[in-house]
């Protein structure tokens, strides 16, 4: 049963054929068409594959096909043997680590094209990935650069010319090391030492693919730079790399999305992404990720802050198998700001573990954390956090909030975060809720008209509003999308 | 064509509450359910709409020859049946406008899209008529909402959705006249030739303002005493006890 | 080691078993450390196990002294004391008829079915498993208590352990069963004579029967020399309500676990604490909330105003099992910074398995708040006296919880008496 007055306007519609503009709520999710995101997969075209496993020998191979020059050779090598010597985090994080199998995996993969200049050459198969990826023509076109990255090599780059004239250098981390040397090699590895974790030292030996930025002094971009990411060869880990320097004052967003096709056998992706925020500059790193669910994501993130510098993780994890992901700011300068905002939704089959790691090492350094998970079917989402303010340090704050929405009896949550604050000179607050969609909700929005499906996607994106609006316009549209495909059949 | 009710019974795991309930609203009339509390008003709305606690074990429910009973709360809507709650739920984040317009886009035929321009239109000048701020828009449904800024919202959403048939659940309860009067107005621009209205009520106050053709007076899940609108007023007078006593109540 | 036990010849066989099994899972056992988990921020080897001694005989004059000093509440169902692990006083005369409250040795031999029931029945579920073998193969001292069904114990039974002797450990244990529907409160006092170094391991577990209230206080004021450990469960059966206040004032350490589960519906757990550590003390406080039944509600408040260079550490988790739904749990840690040097650190955490559950933690940590400083200044109140009102208020609001004015009046003076301390 239609409203007359929507009736009369259909009708109209139909015999004019006119499409009306209209200045739409850019938090609505009603005239999103869901249809064309999904299984997809696409025949393998591999140029260079190191096989299976990780030895000196992978390493060796990698180099070789890259051209590495000798301190990166020496630098992957000593990574690898870090690697080797540490154990797996099992004893605080989940025993399903234990579940990778290091040895049937390949630690690279190249179809050996060159980054492509203009998006008419990328090959098709690529493009009708991210057709499947549901970004709009005019969208891409939007987009100052985009570097896609096509498994390990990037598949398509293309800068415009109005970021390269403002000095910007957007490079794959790659041709980076070749062509930038004096910018690269000092921040390259120093933000996350090779050691931080077992994963970003098995990045450090293995990585290919990524990004490098670098923004001029007192350069602000204007436009997001976009990289897509997507892992498409089976039993195949993906290790990208990216570096992003914002010099004194340069302003910058960053915006990543992945999604990866589903296969039968587990997949690796552990990238490491190092973010450094000189004085007075602003980072703004975004990711959406939609990862299939049978992907280890294993993902060290980690930017520094100078003086009066900001660093925001803006992140949004759906899909993989397991996600440990804690993006971390070091606040290094005074008055520095990291930031953390954080959707994460754990689906059946899936274990979101994600948090944020905040390190306040100057006066009056100011960090703030939102996290919102959701738990659907037998999914389950934890957070963990870790706020460190140590005591010869004046004036820092922090504040953290975790909300956790549960849609099923099957689903789970946790929150272990740990705050140490030394002195009286800082104020620290954390707060974390759970809560649920109660069936009074999904009952009064049914009396509406609403499916039970869509009472509860409404529902679910209510729950992130908030934060959703945080994401670029663009970003945010897809999530909700994304977000709207994991509920399919949640209820019921 | 009509909403018809016939023998229904219905009940919680504990106890029948609903004890072989009989009425017909034909469109463009108007039917006013008055009754003491526990009598069970309020669980035929909830029982017309298909609210999962109550299990309805005999009777029948039809709306315009559509078996409702058969069909899932949402489906029930889309029918044409809407519900005025009496204590409307709060939905956090889900701004006003946003939920009406996917009960609005629900309402349109597969792979339409809802013209948001004149949706916006509409949803102005209604809320114009109820005398709502355009604040109420943006803000979370129900959230943090008065008394009677939630029953207006109620309003707003039958003005919204057109429905055949509305069914209003005390809704001047916890209203002050002011309110009573804009929320009464509104209903009274939707009366129509195609239309049927239940109004449900503990109190004869409302019937001043939105005015009943036939009253219906409700005693332990059954319609106890059937009459026109002067039957308000005399229960208005009398009080229920005066019900079960008086000639004219059904025989059991 | 000098802290081998030596076994009791009166205990029941049962228990002398279970006693040798402990010390053997002692021995065992590794000492925690900082890298586990439930240790975090902490450090076990603050406790001086090599030096410890079982705390010796105490003499005539000794108990006398300890008897004199033994007295905080005026109105009293039984009151009992020990010094060094030895029964010096019980006057237990007016509690109601059929309600059992024995010094421990006495109830192991009277009351042998009951204590092998309810003692130590619980596994240690934050990382103290050590010291409870430990408490286990040393215990002789402490207070049983069975309220029977419908019995209201109107005044609190109150009861004082002291510990003396330079490096002398004590092992005080407490176990209360409240019957259907019985009501009773019981305060503990762990406290030292002189000035020395010693060791407090106490256990104590707490069962509530069904839609009985059991309210226990724990007051620990050991030398600032000494080292305490509290080792509490709870069990609440259905819409039964315990609550457990702990103050924590003494010792230059101390670490408590507690664990609350909610076995049967409707149940509730209040866990309240307070402390006030000065110079270098540090308090770790570690607490585990289960649901297990629906309908169940659980509320914890700790509260840490911090002076000098103390530190506190707090690790706090709630569980909701998949069958728990109705779920009310809300845990809040707060710490009042009150010096440049001061150190809290907190880990609430959560880890749901149900729905329709209401649950938050919260966790602050800041200094008095200038505005509210100001804003009593202003009215003329010095500085020291306005923050000794904000803190008191901070601290009152836990107190305030207990529900009993006596009770609540005592431990309020006792914080003054600790913040008189402070420089």
């Amino acid at each position: 049963m239609t409203a007359r007055w929507l009736r009369e306007i259909v009708e109209f519609n139909n015999k004019t054929s006119t499409v009306m503009t209209t200045t739409e709520d850019p938090s609505s999710i009603s005239d999103i068409h869901v249809d064309n995101i999904g299984d997809f997969t696409f025949p393998e075209r591999n140029k260079f594959d190191s096989g299976f496993g990780i030895s000196s020998k992978t390493v060796d191979y990698i180099c070789d096909v890259k051209s590495d020059p000798q301190w990166i050779r020496d630098f992957r090598h000593k990574a690898l043997d870090v690697f080797n010597s540490k154990p797996m985090p099992t004893h605080w994080a989940t025993k399903d680590l234990e579940n990778i199998k290091f040895d049937q995996f390949r630690y690279y993969l190249s179809d050996g094209q060159k980054p492509k200049k203009s998006w008419d050459d990328v090959p098709d198969d690529v493009k009708r990935t991210f057709d499947r990826l549901g970004i709009p023509e005019q969208e891409r076109k939007f987009l100052a650069g985009v570097e896609a990255q096509y498994d390990s090599e990037a598949a398509y780059s293309n800068i415009k010319a109005v970021v390269e004239e403002q000095g910007v250098i957007f490079a794959n981390s790659t041709e980076a090391l070749h062509k930038y040397p004096d910018i690269f090699r000092p921040w390259f590895g120093k933000v996350i030492p090779t050691g931080d974790n077992k994963f970003s030292a098995l990045n450090s030996a293995v990585f290919s693919g990524g990004s490098f930025i670098y923004v001029p002094k007192g350069v602000k971009v204007k436009h997001p730079l976009q990289a897509y990411f997507r892992i498409n060869s089976e039993q195949f880990g993906q290790f990208e790399r990216t570096l992003i320097i914002a010099d004194e004052g340069a302003e910058l967003m960053y915006m990543e999305g992945c999604t990866a096709p589903k296969f039968e056998t587990a997949t690796l992706h552990s990238a490491v992404v190092e973010l450094v925020a000189m004085k007075g500059a602003k980072i703004q790193y975004v990711t959406v990720q939609n990862w299939s669910s049978n992907v280890f994501n294993l993902v060290t993130k980690r930017g520094i802050a100078h003086e009066e510098a900001e660093v925001k993780w803006i992140d949004c994890n759906i899909g993989s198998r397991l996600t440990m992901k804690y993006p971390g700011v070091v606040m290094k300068g005074r008055k520095a700001r990291g930031e953390v905002i954080s959707i994460a939704l754990a689906n059946s089959g899936q274990h979101q573990d994600t948090g944020a790691k905040m390190i306040h090492a100057a006066d009056e350094t100011t960090s703030n954390v939102i996290s919102k998970s959701i738990s659907i079917g037998e999914g389950r989402a934890t957070y963990r956090g870790l706020v460190h303010i140590p005591k010869h340090l004046k004036g820092c704050k922090n504040n953290t909030e975790c909300d956790a929405l549960l849609i099923n009896t099957k689903s789970r949550t946790d929150t272990y975060p740990a705050i140490s604050v030394r002195g009286n000179q800082h104020a620290t607050q954390h707060e974390a809720s759970v809560s649920q969609v109660s069936a009074e909700q999904i009952f009064y929005m049914q009396q509406r008209g609403l499916s039970e499906g869509e009472a509860m996607s409404l529902s679910v994106n209510g729950f992130i509003n908030d934060l959703a609006s945080q994401f670029p316009m663009e970003y945010s549209v897809e999530l909700k999308r994304l977000i709207d495909l994991e509920m399919e059949g949640s209820v019921g | 064509m009509s909403l018809k009710v016939t023998d229904l019974h219905a009940r919680i795991p504990e106890r029948e509450i609903l004890k072989g309930l009989s009425i017909e609203i034909k469109p463009g009339e108007v039917h006013a359910i008055m009754g003491p509390n526990g009598s069970g008003k309020s669980t035929l709305s909830k029982v017309l709409c298909g609210h999962e606690d109550y299990s309805v074990t005999s009777g029948t429910a039809m709306l315009d020859g559509q078996d409702l009973l058969a069909m899932p709360v949402d489906a029930r809507s889309r029918a044409g049946l809407f519900l005025a709650f009496q204590y409307p739920h709060e939905i956090p984040g889900v701004s006003n406008a946003n939920f009406l317009r996917a009960a609005v886009k629900a309402r349109l035929p597969d792979g339409e899209d809802l013209d948001a321009v004149a949706f916006y239109k509409q949803m102005y000048a209604r809320m114009d008529q109820l005398e709502m701020d355009r604040s109420f828009t943006s803000r979370s449904l129900n959230e943090g909402f008065s008394g009677g800024e939630k029953k207006r919202n109620e309003i707003l959403q039958l003005m919204m959705l057109e429905p055949k048939y509305a069914v209003l659940d005390e809704t001047d309860s916890g209203l002050d006249i002011d309110a009573l009067k804009i929320v009464a107005r509104g209903v009274n621009a939707m009366r129509s030739e195609n239309r049927g209205f239940l109004v449900i009520t503990h109190y004869q106050r409302l019937l001043n303002y939105i005015q009943p053709d036939v009253v219906h007076v409700m005693m332990e899940g059954r319609i106890a005493m059937t009459g026109g609108r002067e039957l308000a007023l005399e229960l208005e007078a009398k009080g229920y006890e005066w019900v079960q006593g008086d000639d004219r109540a059904l025989a059991a | 080691m000098t802290l081998t036990p030596t076994l009791s010849t009166n205990a029941p066989q049962w228990f002398n078993d279970r006693a040798a099994t402990a010390w053997q899972t002692f021995q065992n056992l590794p000492l925690p450390g900082i890298k586990d988990e439930p240790w975090r921020y902490s450090n076990a080897k603050r406790i001086p196990l090599d030096q410890l001694k079982p705390a010796a005989s105490p003499s005539a004059e000794l108990k006398a002294q300890a008897i004199a000093a033994s007295s905080e509440l005026t109105n009293t169902s039984a009151r009992l004391v020990f010094v060094n692990d030895t029964l010096a006083l019980t006057e237990t005369s007016a509690l109601p008829a059929g309600v059992i409250c024995l010094p421990f040795e006495q109830a192991l031999r009277e009351q042998s079915d009951l204590v092998q029931k309810y003692f130590m029945q619980r596994i240690m579920q934050l990382g103290s498993d050590k010291f409870a073998a430990l408490h286990l193969a040393h215990v002789r001292a402490g207070t049983v208590v069975f309220v029977p069904k419908n019995i209201i114990v109107e005044h609190p039974i109150e009861i004082f352990h002291w510990c003396s002797g330079e490096h002398a450990a004590i092992f005080p244990h407490t176990l209360i069963i409240t019957g259907d529907n019985a009501k009773v409160s019981v305060v503990d006092h762990f406290r030292s004579l002189g000035d020395e170094q010693g060791f407090s391991c106490a256990v104590t577990d707490l069962v509530g029967g069904p839609g009985s209230q059991l309210t226990y206080i724990a007051c620990q004021e050991m030398s600032m020399k000494a080292q305490a450990m509290q080792l509490a469960s709870t069990v609440a059966e259905r819409d039964a309500s315990v609550k457990s206040f702990q103050l924590q004032l003494g010792a230059s350490w101390s670490r408590s676990e507690s664990v609350s589960d909610m076995v049967g519906k409707g149940s509730r757990s209040d866990m309240l604490s307070v402390s006030l550590p000065l110079g270098e003390q540090v308090v770790d406080q570690r607490t585990l909330q289960n649901h297990k039944a629906p309908n169940t509600h659980s509320d914890l408040l700790y509260k840490n105003a911090l002076y000098d260079k103390s530190r506190s550490i707090f690790g706090g988790l709630i569980t909701v099992d998949e069958s728990a739904h109705f779920t009310d749990a809300y845990q809040t840690c707060r710490n009042l910074m009150n010096s440049p040097e001061a150190e809290a650190n907190s880990m609430p955490g959560l880890e749901i398995n149900a729905d329709q559950v209401k649950c938050s933690h919260g966790s602050t940590s800041g200094p008095v708040s200038d505005e509210e400083l100001f804003y009593l200044k202003a009215r003329g109140i010095p500085d020291h006296e306005a923050r000794r009102l904000i803190v008191m208020g901070f601290a009152d609001d836990v107190i305030g919880r207990i529900g009993n004015e006596e009770i609540q009046a005592m431990i309020h003076a006792r914080v003054e008496e600790k913040f008189a301390q402070v420089n």
